[in-house]
């Protein structure tokens, strides 16, 4: 019984220091929403990803695929984005997303930062890069 | 006119802080259960059969058999649940971070496959991707400690 009641304290103060995370984040998440559209009049395209697309890649990548899914699905369903960037866009994200939270939540339990947050970015970047480039010829 | 913008703000904030209330409501009912149940498990003594099973799998990464539970639970679940389960485990720092990129790479892949696969790209290769990703990544760690 006593067992029980420690665990259970262990599982709430660990709740505890989750929510003292996520809600700054959601309220944070919130106010970039009301501010996304101004990403999309930036005109030079990254790793084969337009300016149209930097506003799903973006809301990817910070606010996360599980939360951000309405913008993600709806920025790149109602804009002429092709299939081509829309799989670099989902590619990325599908490496690198919701990486405040995804990281914060590993360091309360002692993982170390950099090396999360370092090699994400790396291994998303390096491979939507390289993924821009197979077929790139076939559209010229 | 700045009344208006008050107002914006207020609500904005309103949602986000509902938003918070409700993402921990899903937190919490995914944490308990995971983090009693592995308290239960570890209780019981079951902790080094479910090592020893998963051992040679884990060793793969450097990390203990046990910690199985926490791939699949952040893997099928989502990483709330793998947190559940690391915890009580009390692995170091090294291998939560090992486990952590590992989860990070890929996790709650059945809400996240479907939310891919609506914007009408492949999902299931990025499905493939994410796991080879995830599985690589912890060898390639694992003997990064090992020579650093």
């Amino acid at each position: 019984m006593e067992a029980l009641l420690t665990s259970l304290k262990g599982a709430l103060l660990l709740c505890g220091q989750l929510f003292c995370i996520i809600v700054p984040l959601t309220i944070f998440y919130e106010f970039l929403k009301t501010r996304q559209a101004s990403l999309a009049g930036k005109k030079r395209a990254l790793m084969g990803i337009s300016g149209r697309g930097l506003v799903p890649l973006v809301t990817g990548i910070i606010i996360g695929i599980t939360y951000g899914a309405g913008v993600i699905i709806h920025s790149i369903r109602s804009t002429d984005i092709r299939k081509r960037e829309a799989f670099l866009i989902l590619l990325y994200l599908s490496v690198c997303h919701a990486i405040i939270e995804d990281t914060l939540i590993f360091v309360v339990i002692g993982a170390n930062v950099l090396i999360l947050l370092g090699v994400r970015f790396f291994l998303a970047t390096l491979l939507t890069y390289l993924a821009s480039l197979v077929g790139r010829d076939r559209l010229r | 006119m700045s009344g208006r913008v008050g107002r914006e703000m207020g609500e904005t904030l309103k949602r986000g802080f509902q938003n918070g209330l409700s993402i921990t409501v899903e937190m919490v009912k995914v944490i308990i259960p995971f983090y009693l149940i592995v308290e239960l498990i570890r209780h019981l003594g079951l902790i080094g059969f479910i090592g020893g099973l998963f051992r040679p799998f884990m060793s793969l990464f450097g990390l203990p058999g046990e910690s199985a539970l926490a791939l699949i639970a952040g893997y099928t679940a989502n990483l709330y649940g793998a947190i559940a389960v690391l915890k009580p485990l009390h692995l170091s720092s090294r291998d939560v971070t090992t486990i952590a990129l590992m989860l990070g790479l890929a996790h709650s892949l059945p809400v996240e496959t479907p939310i891919t696969r609506k914007t009408g790209v492949n999902a299931w290769l990025l499905l493939a991707v994410r796991i080879s990703l995830s599985l690589l990544a912890g060898m390639a760690l694992n003997l990064a400690w090992k020579l650093f």
